[in-house]
């Protein structure tokens, strides 16, 4: 298998099936929903959404019960160190679970979240439902034989599966067939977490790469639907059960900041740590793909054989203990440590299994760590353990995922305690500035690049500068000629000056014209009449200059000189915009 | 019907809607019952891990403990009585910041919690907190109890007189007492124990009262008789001591303690010179007995402490005290109640300083010493 083999190489004959070209659907009928009017069309795909959501968050249940299950089955009910099944068991089923990657379901490696977003950019939509079949066999196996991965990664390429199967059930078109892979891919994460703001949050952030008001109906209502089933069946407690937190002093602030500089850094390390082994284990003979998840697990059965069974799994309950201080500050430190470890390990193996639950785990215990220490050195200090811990799960979520909305949502939903909201603020913001001078390339977007892909970042797009039309435009050209002048002033005034001049129109907008047009008008007779009642080119489309150089690409290439106007005042002329400003501008900061 | 129409209808958004929505409500079921499945296999094996975590607690194996509660807490985590469990365990295993955390979230659930409250007012008296556990003890008292809350409010209540008896606040120990009184039932056993604490918190009227009534419901209770006998010897009144005592050692021979009480109760009613219905004759000698008693108390504490008592030595103190009992000596022999001109006050007044100088260099007295140094305490106030 070669590095591409995930989503940048959908597997041997897995290719997309033909699917429905826009609008081919028409064979279906005149009765057949494809022929709905856009309005019916749009409030049918609403409701598909909360189907999608509501098959997600059935998926999701099962999926937890079955790692519950193979937990308790594999590692026993209580596992404790020094248990030789924490050293057999990981190692045994990394065996296993590899004849199953290699074999049978080769698009399943990794935690999903990149083939999710490669299925809506590359292959249409198109997840195969067997992916979703083998996530949901092969995570759930690595998991819960303690494999230091998570289950929200996978719920969310299960979910982005099952829509992307009922989508071509109900042979949708390609747009829409593309659309449902972030609805059902935030229906599993809303699931998985219990959070659907963060969820949202995240397949915005990550998957889609934009706010579009087209689907985020959609991807909420999904969300909100899945989580209502989860809630349902798995109760509506929170993920953690957090003591009572908040910010007694600003001042404060200064520790919390300290946590995030801790945070940024092993972010760093984290993410340097996967990119580097990732590439060089995948490069390794064909046949160390079915012993590496084995000897991951042997070695994070070895930590846990030797007193931290705590890093197996993705670990809540301990996350859970953490908050309510039940280790000590020495003893966090080092789980953080082990963590970063052993999921570093899981992940490069090519194990099913996502980063969420790792990542909120060392957080969780890095927080904790600091917090402790700080505490130490200034007693005065009032946070808690619960509340260094919480912050410390949004300081890593935002410096290794690079997701900073998400991040701040994430804290809040799991916590229910917006007094919390300032430190994590603060905390992340700098956690999220030091990754990101340190490690340029977010982690997601590392993973898909060592897959051969390239998917937009909305991180990158950010990052880019946004070219304007204030920065292409230039001074209008003089005369700007006045509607209710005549011809013959007109003419006077531009005498026989090239080029084209623009005209003011009554009661507002603007139109243009030559000394050319201008000497002819005057030849057939027109002298007396006004600029208003004979100019061929009247209401000129016109710009503001913060408008992007992509909107006014739009104009310039109908009319040669696009009049650039105040917001406030449109007869009010900035200046003006043609075809050569704006290539000519863009060639430059190509240049640049 | 046929296949072409058959597919055109599946294809109609009110047909596709159905059919999603029953796969759904057969998806719901089926998950529904793998979950409650699941859920009662989860359930047995929180239980069965608990009951070990129970059974290692009773064995003293506090970390065992922890451990299991923990387990059958991963299992239900919602579960109170696990999780006041473990909060127990680790208090147990002296994690007490642990212990508080976990008590503390609880209590941030369930405030009115009895049992948390009273968790939490056990682990700061562990901790020495004394106001936080005041605090907690009282949330406990008023708190809720399932299954016979009067009893579990009861026994905080008599937890929190002791926790307060313990530190020596002795008037909050009082004032919970009276109120808890107030409110008891008629149950000897806990009458007993309410009096035994008043007596410890040193209100041995209350303490006297409480015995009392147990006594008219069981006037054999041998812990009332013991208690009411030891309770009006400290308020003095040593006739109504001198009954009750007797009457402990007589049904309990054994009772050592109540037997030396008697016995001294008896020899301060012998030994007192004021005591009514008695002969002048008998007032004179316990007078006289009284005064030689403590001239030897003098001379025998002074010669344990090698206290100079001859008239060279400086003045104050022990030896002053033996000056006025020379010059007392002649007024002694000649007494003759009642026509004493006031002698006899005069002589025991004496009596008295020496009793209380002399337990106070020399420590407690015993046998007639004792008698007359209790007289000397509360010389009116003894009844008579």
């Amino acid at each position: 298998m070669t590095g591409t083999g995930t989503a940048a190489n959908p597997g041997t004959g897995s290719h997309p099936p033909s699917l429905p070209a826009e609008g081919s659907a028409l064979k279906a009928g005149s009765r057949s929903w494809f022929t709905l009017s856009t309005s019916r069309e749009e409030r049918f795909f609403l409701l598909l959404a909360v189907f999608i959501g509501l098959f997600s968050g059935l998926a999701v249940v099962c999926f937890r019960l079955a790692i519950d299950w193979t937990r308790i089955s594999l590692l026993g009910p209580a596992p404790e160190p020094h248990s030789w099944r924490l050293i057999a068991t990981p190692a045994i089923v990394g065996l296993i679970m590899a004849l199953l990657v290699v074999h049978v379901f080769p698009l399943v490696r990794g935690s999903g979240v990149n083939q999710t977003k490669a299925a809506l950019y590359i292959y249409n939509g198109y997840i195969p439902f067997r992916t979703a079949v083998g996530k949901f066999i092969t995570a759930a196996m690595a998991i819960g034989s303690g494999q230091s991965l998570g289950p929200e990664d996978p719920s969310l390429q299960i979910g982005a599966s099952l829509a992307s199967a009922l989508g071509r059930r109900l042979e949708l078109s390609r747009e829409r067939l593309r659309l449902l892979a972030p609805v059902g891919a935030a229906a599993g994460l809303a699931a998985a977490f219990n959070a659907p703001i963060s969820a949202v949050l995240f397949v915005i952030e990550e998957v889609i790469g934009r706010w579009s008001a087209g689907i985020l109906g959609s991807v909420v209502l999904s969300a909100v639907s899945s989580v209502v089933v989860v809630r349902w069946f798995l109760g509506s407690e929170p993920l953690f059960r957090i003591p009572a937190v908040g910010l007694v002093r600003p001042t404060e602030l200064l520790a919390y900041a300290v946590l995030g500089v801790v945070g940024g850094l092993a972010a760093v390390i984290f993410a340097k740590a996967i990119g580097y082994l990732r590439p060089r284990l995948r490069a390794w003979p064909r046949w160390t793909q079915y012993l590496q998840p084995a000897a991951a697990g042997l070695i994070i059965g070895v930590i846990g054989f030797l007193g931290a069974p705590q890093v197996m799994g993705a670990g809540y309950e301990y996350m859970d203990q953490a908050m309510h201080a039940q280790f000590t500050w020495k003893m966090l430190a080092t789980l953080a440590l082990l963590k970063i470890v052993a999921t570093t390990l899981s992940f490069v193996s090519g194990a099913p299994g996502g980063m969420f639950a790792p990542t909120l785990f060392v957080g969780a215990m890095l927080g904790g760590a600091v917090g402790g220490v700080e505490r130490a050195l200034y007693p005065g200090l009032t946070g808690s353990t619960a509340t260094y811990a919480l912050v410390g799960m949004g300081v890593l979520f935002a410096a290794f995922l690079r997701v900073p909305m998400t991040s701040v949502f994430m804290v809040l939903e799991v916590s229910g305690n917006y007094s919390i909201i300032v430190p994590v603020i603060v905390a992340n913001t700098l956690a999220y500035v030091i990754s990101r001078g340190l490690e340029p390339t977010p982690i997601f977007d590392l993973l898909t690049r060592q897959d051969g892909l390239d998917l937009p970042s909305l991180e990158e797009q950010r990052e880019q500068t946004v070219l304007r039309v204030e920065d292409a435009m230039r001074p209008a050209p003089t005369p700007v000629l006045e509607a209710q002048s005549s011809v013959e002033q007109a003419l006077r005034r531009v005498q026989d000056m090239p080029g084209t001049f623009l005209v003011r129109m009554s009661p507002s907008g603007w139109g243009s014209t030559t000394s050319d047009t201008l000497k002819r008008l005057a030849g057939e007779g027109k002298g007396e009449m006004t600029l208003g009642s004979t100019l061929p080119i009247r209401n000129l489309p016109y710009l503001h200059p913060d408008l992007t150089l992509e909107a006014a690409l739009r104009h310039v290439y109908q009319v040669p000189l696009v009049p650039v106007v105040h917001r406030a005042d449109f007869r009010r002329l900035e200046g003006v915009i043609s075809r050569e400003d704006v290539l000519e501008k863009y060639k430059k900061q190509e240049g640049d | 019907m046929n296949v072409a129409s058959l597919k055109l209808l599946t294809r109609r958004p009110p047909v596709i809607i159905a059919s999603l929505a029953m796969v759904t409500v057969l998806a719901f079921l089926g998950v529904n019952r793998l979950v409650n499945r699941f859920r009662e296999q989860e359930k047995a094996l929180a239980r069965h891990l608990y009951e070990h975590g129970l059974q290692a607690q009773a064995a003293g194996q506090a970390e065992r403990a922890v451990a299991d509660f923990r387990a059958a807490l991963s299992y239900a985590r919602d579960n109170f009585d696990y999780q006041l469990s473990l909060a127990r365990a680790l208090r147990d295993t002296g994690r007490t910041a642990e212990s508080e955390t976990y008590l503390i979230s609880l209590w941030e659930r369930t405030p009115q919690e009895g049992a948390v409250n009273l968790a939490l007012g056990r682990l700061f008296a562990r901790e020495g907190l004394f106001d936080k556990t005041i605090q907690y003890y009282h949330n406990a008292i008023y708190g809720f109890w399932p299954g016979d809350p009067e009893t579990k409010r009861r026994d905080t209540e008599f937890e929190l007189i002791t926790f307060l008896l313990q530190h020596q606040a002795y008037p909050q120990a009082q004032a919970e007492l009276i109120t808890m009184a107030a409110a008891l039932p008629s149950d000897p056993g806990l009458r007993v124990r309410a009096a035994q604490l008043f007596a410890t918190s040193q209100d041995y009227e209350h303490a006297l009262a409480q015995f009392q009534q147990v006594l008219r419901t069981d006037r054999d209770n041998q812990a009332a008789l013991y208690g009411a006998g030891q309770a009006a010897f400290h308020l003095g009144r040593y006739r109504t001591a001198q009954g009750y005592l007797r009457s402990a050692v007589r049904r309990d021979p054994q009772n050592t303690q109540a037997a030396t009480s008697l016995k001294t109760a008896t020899m301060v009613l012998d030994a007192d010179p004021f005591a009514p219905r008695i002969s002048d004759a008998e007032r004179g000698r316990r007078v006289r007995s009284a005064f030689q008693m403590a001239g030897e108390r003098l001379d025998n504490c002074a010669k344990a402490n090698e206290i100079d008592l001859s008239p060279r030595s400086p003045s104050g103190g022990l030896p002053a005290l033996k000056a006025q009992w020379l010059e007392m000596a002649p007024k002694a022999a000649k007494l003759r109640p009642p026509r004493n001109d006031g002698a006899q006050d005069e002589i025991m007044d004496l009596v008295f300083e020496i009793e209380q100088q002399t337990q106070s260099t020399c420590g407690t007295p015993q046998g007639l010493d004792q008698a007359l140094f209790l007289l000397s305490q509360d010389r009116n106030g003894v009844e008579r």
